[in-house]
Parts: C-alpha cells; sequence; structure tokens
C-alpha cells in the first residue's frame, strides 16, 4: 500500500484510514533529508502526489481509471502516460522507451487562478486546486495559462476540467483512481503535512532526487518525482506523437 | 528535427480560444484604431481630415459591434456572461475587459451619435431612405460641441483601456513564451491602427470619394508609419531574441525558429508589411490594394498569435496540429461574424451613405 489519502478528510465513518495504513509494513527506509515542499499549515492535510518513474510501466491503467471514474468525453485525459522512444547509444539496443506519467500538478503557486475573470478555479485549503463548475464560462484563459497543458476545455460540459485528485473520493475516504488502479505502484499519494505518512517519507528519503515539472515556472507543484530526467522536465524536444487521441466533437 | 526522442504516446489538447477569438481580437482592434483616426477631423478639426475621420467613425462602430458578438461566442458558456460582472476578478485582466468593452462601446456611440446628428438630419431632410428614422436618431441635428468632446475623451479612455488589457490579457500568459513577450501589445495596437488605416481606405474606395487623391495620399502616409514602425517593432523582437538580451523573447523565439511553417509565417508576415510600407510611401495612390494589405496583415498577425501560438504544446514535443473546422467553431464562425459585420454595415450606410460620410455630398459634421 502506498499511500494515505483520507488521514484529515471529512469519512463518512469516522474511520481513520492512517490507522489502517499504519499497519502496514512499508519498504522505503527515511533518509533525514531536507523536504522538497512544504504545506504551511500541519493541521491541515495538503495533498500531493509522488510520481515514482522507476516503477511506472506505462500500461496506462491510471489513464483509464481516471476516464472511468471521471466520465472523462471521448478523447479528453485527466491524465496520461505521456510515452517515448529514446535512441541509446550506449546500448545493444537502438532505442528505450521513456514514461512519464502526466496530471494537474496542484501548484502551490497556481498560474491559472489569478487569470480566471470569475474567480472560478481556486486553490483550497487542503492544496487541491479545483473548478467551481457553476461558475466557470468556459473561456479558457485557465487552459492558457497552465503551464503544463493539463486543462482542457470538456466537449460534455462546456467548461474547463482537469484532474482534481479524485477530490469526491478524498471526501469518501479513498484513493485517487489512478493511485488505486497504478499498477507498479508508481503513483504515491497523501498528505505532506503528515511527517508519518509514506508520502513524506518516501519525498525525504528521495532528497534531490525528487523534482518537479518546468521548476523555472516558480508554480511549486505539489506533484513530485523521481526519475525525471532533465530534458523531460519541460517541453521535449523531439518528433512529434505518433498517435494523438483527438476529442470528436462536431 | 531532434529525432533521438520520438513522441510515441501523448494527448492533443485542442484550441482553447477558438476562431472567434481571432475574429474578436482583429475587429475590436479596427475598432480602436478606427477610433482614433476619427479624432484628427472630427475633435481636432484638422484639415482635410473631415471626410477620413467620418470613414473611419464609421468603421469604428461597425467593427465595434460586431467585435463583442464574436467574443461572446468565444465563451463556451455565453449564457453566463454575466458572471463576469458578478463576480469580478481584479487579478485577471480579461475580468477588467468586461468592463473596459462597455466603456469604450458606450463612449463610442455616443461620441458616434453626436458626430453624425448633423448628417442624419442632413439625410432625413434630403428624403433618402429611411429618412424617417434617420429623421428620429438626428433628434433635432443639433450640433453639440462641448458633449462631443466629452464623448471623445470617454471613448478616448476606453479605447486606451481596451488596447492595453487586449495586448496585456495575452502577454501575461507565460506558459506560452510566443505570448509572454512585452512588444506583443504594441504589435497588436500598431496592426490595429494599420489595419484601421486600411479599412478606411476600403469605405474610401467604396464612396464617391475614390478620386480625391489627397484622402487617399494622407491615409497612405499614416498607413506607411505604422508599416515601418510595425517592421521596427519586429526588428527589435528579433534582435532580442537572438541576442539574448531578453530571455523571454529568447525563450519565444526558440519555441519555433526551426519549424519551416513558422519560418515561411515570418517571411510571408515580413514580406506583406515590407510590400504595404513600399507600397504605401512610393505609390500612395494604390489605396484599394493597401487597404487590403494591411487589413490581411491585422487578421493574420492574430491568426498567426492565437492559433499558431496554441499548436505549440507546452510540454509535449512537435506540433499540435489544427484543421479548421467548417461549423460554429470554425468557419462558420468566421463567416457569420463576417456576416453580421456586413449587415450592420448595411443598417448604418442605410441612414449614413459613404458618400455623405466621405463629404462629397451634404455637409460635414
Amino acid at each position: 500500500m502506498k499511500s494515505d489519502p483520507s488521514t484529515r478528510a471529512c469519512s463518512p465513518t469516522g474511520v481513520s484510514r492512517r490507522n489502517f495504513l499504519r499497519g502496514i509494513p512499508v519498504l522505503t527506509a527515511a533518509a533525514a533529508l531536507p523536504a522538497p515542499a512544504v504545506a504551511a499549515s500541519a493541521d491541515t492535510p495538503h495533498w500531493g502526489m509522488l510520481v515514482d518513474i522507476r516503477r511506472c510501466i506505462g500500461c496506462q491503467a491510471c489513464t483509464m481509471a481516471c476516464i472511468q471514474e471521471n466520465a472523462m468525453p471521448e478523447g479528453s485525459f485527466r491524465t496520461v502516460v505521456s510515452t517515448y522512444s529514446v535512441a541509446l547509444a550506449d546500448s545493444a539496443q537502438p532505442a528505450g522507451t521513456y514514461v512519464l506519467p502526466r496530471l494537474c500538478n496542484h501548484c502551490d503557486k497556481p498560474p491559472c487562478v489569478p487569470v480566471c475573470p470569475v474567480g472560478a478555479t481556486f486553490k483550497r485549503g487542503d492544496g487541491v486546486v479545483l473548478v467551481d463548475a457553476e461558475r466557470c464560462v468556459g473561456c479558457g484563459y485557465c487552459v492558457q495559462a497552465c503551464p503544463y497543458d493539463a486543462r482542457f476545455i470538456n466537449h460534455d460540459t462546456n467548461k474547463a476540467d482537469k484532474c482534481t485528485f479524485c477530490a469526491h473520493r478524498l471526501e469518501a475516504g479513498l484513493l485517487p483512481a489512478c493511485v488505486e488502479t497504478c499498477v507498479g505502484g508508481a503513483r504515491v499519494f497523501g498528505d505532506l503535512n503528515d511527517p508519518q505518512g509514506e508520502l513524506r517519507r518516501r519525498l525525504d528519503a528521495a532528497g534531490v532526487e525528487t523534482k518537479v515539472l518546468k521548476p523555472e515556472q516558480r508554480t511549486a507543484p505539489q506533484v513530485f518525482y523521481i526519475g525525471l530526467e532533465e530534458r523531460f522536465a519541460g517541453k521535449v524536444v523531439g518528433q512529434g506523437s505518433l498517435w494523438k487521441p483527438r476529442a470528436s466533437h462536431a | 528535427m531532434n529525432t533521438a526522442i520520438v513522441e510515441t504516446i501523448n494527448v492533443t489538447r485542442e484550441v482553447a480560444w477558438l476562431p472567434w477569438a481571432v475574429s474578436y481580437f482583429f475587429l475590436i482592434g479596427l475598432s480602436y484604431g478606427a477610433f482614433l483616426l476619427s479624432l484628427p477631423g472630427i475633435v481636432l478639426r484638422r484639415p482635410g481630415w473631415e471626410g477620413i475621420s467620418r470613414l473611419a467613425l464609421l468603421g469604428a462602430l461597425v467593427c465595434g459591434l460586431s467585435a463583442p458578438v464574436a467574443l461572446l461566442a468565444d465563451l463556451h458558456q455565453p449564457g453566463r456572461f454575466w458572471h463576469f460582472y458578478a463576480y469580478f476578478s481584479p487579478g485577471s485582466w480579461m475580468s477588467w475587459g468586461a468592463f473596459f468593452i462597455p466603456l469604450y462601446l458606450g463612449g463610442l456611440l455616443l461620441y458616434a451619435w453626436l458626430a453624425f446628428r448633423p448628417l442624419l438630419a442632413a439625410h432625413g431632410r434630403e428624403g433618402g431612405r429611411l429618412a424617417g428614422v434617420a429623421r428620429l436618431l438626428a433628434y433635432g441635428g443639433l450640433e453639440s460641441r462641448s458633449a462631443l468632446l466629452g464623448a471623445a475623451l470617454a471613448a478616448l479612455l476606453g479605447a486606451l483601456l481596451v488596447a492595453l488589457y487586449t495586448g496585456a490579457e495575452v502577454m501575461v500568459v507565460r506558459a506560452r513564451p510566443l505570448w509572454h513577450t512585452p512588444l506583443l501589445p504594441v504589435q497588436f495596437a500598431l496592426t490595429a491602427l494599420a489595419g484601421a488605416v486600411g479599412l478606411t481606405l476600403l469605405f474610401n474606395r467604396f464612396s464617391a470619394g475614390t478620386r480625391d487623391t489627397a484622402t487617399i495620399r494622407r491615409l497612405a502616409g499614416v498607413l506607411a508609419a505604422t508599416q515601418l514602425a510595425a517592421l521596427l517593432t519586429g526588428a527589435l523582437w528579433l534582435v532580442m531574441g537572438l541576442s539574448g538580451l531578453a530571455p523571454v523573447h529568447a525563450e519565444a523565439l526558440a519555441q519555433v525558429a526551426d519549424l519551416p511553417g513558422w519560418r515561411l509565417t515570418a517571411a510571408w508576415a515580413v514580406g506583406a508589411t515590407v510590400l504595404t510600407w513600399a507600397l504605401a510611401a512610393l505609390r500612395p495612390g494604390s489605396g484599394l490594394l493597401i487597404g487590403l494589405l494591411a487589413l490581411h496583415s491585422a487578421w493574420m498577425m492574430r491568426w498567426t498569435v492565437f492559433i499558431g501560438g496554441q499548436e505549440v504544446p507546452k510540454t509535449g514535443a512537435g506540433l499540435y496540429s489544427y484543421q479548421l473546422p467548417l461549423g460554429p467553431e470554425g468557419l462558420l464562425g468566421i463567416v457569420g461574424t463576417a456576416g453580421l459585420w456586413v449587415f450592420i454595415l448595411v443598417l448604418l450606410t442605410t441612414v449614413l451613405p459613404l458618400d455623405r460620410l466621405a463629404g462629397t455630398r451634404g455637409h460635414g459634421a
């Protein structure tokens, strides 16, 4: 088990998931290294995610789970595992595969929030960046402002759409669908404020190996990566996609 | 192209700002540009500018009235436009724009009405088409200089704020390096003014003032100046990008410098600007041609910035491919906006014929 999302979330049953999780042995040794990004208050949860690329097998189970959980229209994705074929110079094989799960980074300084002309997009106290669908006018300004191409206009709702860390599942004491379904255990979700939580301990153990996408944008992403290569951290320079699904709205 | 990395699976993010947005930025730019052209003849009473300024004011009205429709259509929830006023967000340029647009259009309508009242009254007296409506609109046809100046001032403030917000709104998007350069608002404003000159030349061509070479030469002079300024701004953009003096320009240039399609677009834009400048400066009599060229450049600049800019992925490799859809979110939207523009033009020129505005019939404002 790799996550503890509901420690302080409103669980209808009142059962602490953390207590359950604490009973399960974890394999990661915690090293006392500087924390990469810490939430403001220790009294409230601050949800974050760690993606251990070394464990990702590129199966797209997370992509499919997200589509099913969030009823995404055809051709729309809140998360995807970008997959690259990379030429190898020092190997018997001509090329290898690099995978990079992408989703909303739930930035602590989200550029999508200030541009919203009606205040529909906001960052919740627990760190989750959300869109108020009742208020959104579908202007697409937040889509432009997101440096990670994580937002899009949902053609079913005609509103801005993005990963919510499965906020509805968090409230029910469940993990985000992509984390729940991850075959390789590459996605670790939890409370960044919880020093005993697996997420915090894994981040601390990884230390400087922990990276974020596009750090130069200074958005303070709350999705962290282990095994993120420099040339994939920003806009990838290479040949364009061989397969890019496109929404088929008419 | 770097083939060391080949993206095998990723998603396409569709353009979120549709051709409706291009139409809006094109029309609102022409409108505030044409409004500025209306000032020398109507407000400042500069000799030789009367006809130009009246034609320009007509252009400002037609474009100004059709632009917000395109803007509204670009919202995916157009019925919620009132949210802009119910949930003001001072940190967003778009939110401010929702207040600047009515300020500009309100001032423009009042200014145009005050400027055109005598012409409307003349049209009513002479019994032209819809003379009764013209008489009604003229409301006595009195000329009030102080009211005109007050309305012009309000419209000027609105026009400057619209020019500011339309540029800043795009410029602040750091996630798109091509947009995130301080010169972008300047380039928007210059091409808007040039397009407004082009539109006025077009109106002049279809009025009885066609043979008024002084008018054409005067407009050609303004157009040549805008083209020169646009070329200098473009050169400055390039120098800052190539030299690395400004990292934002270098980043913008790096995004597209190696792409053949973007190189062709840049060459086309520079070629069209140089040609317009050369014709305007050396053969100022070619009014219709340089007018159309200026309009083409204003549209092309906005299409390239908005649609071309959104084709560049923020994280993925290569480019997203965009094909203009035929429906409302594409070609039909552009044609529909153009249709609305023509309808408003026909409506206005029925009571304010181009000949009268060009100063070749009736009396001036």
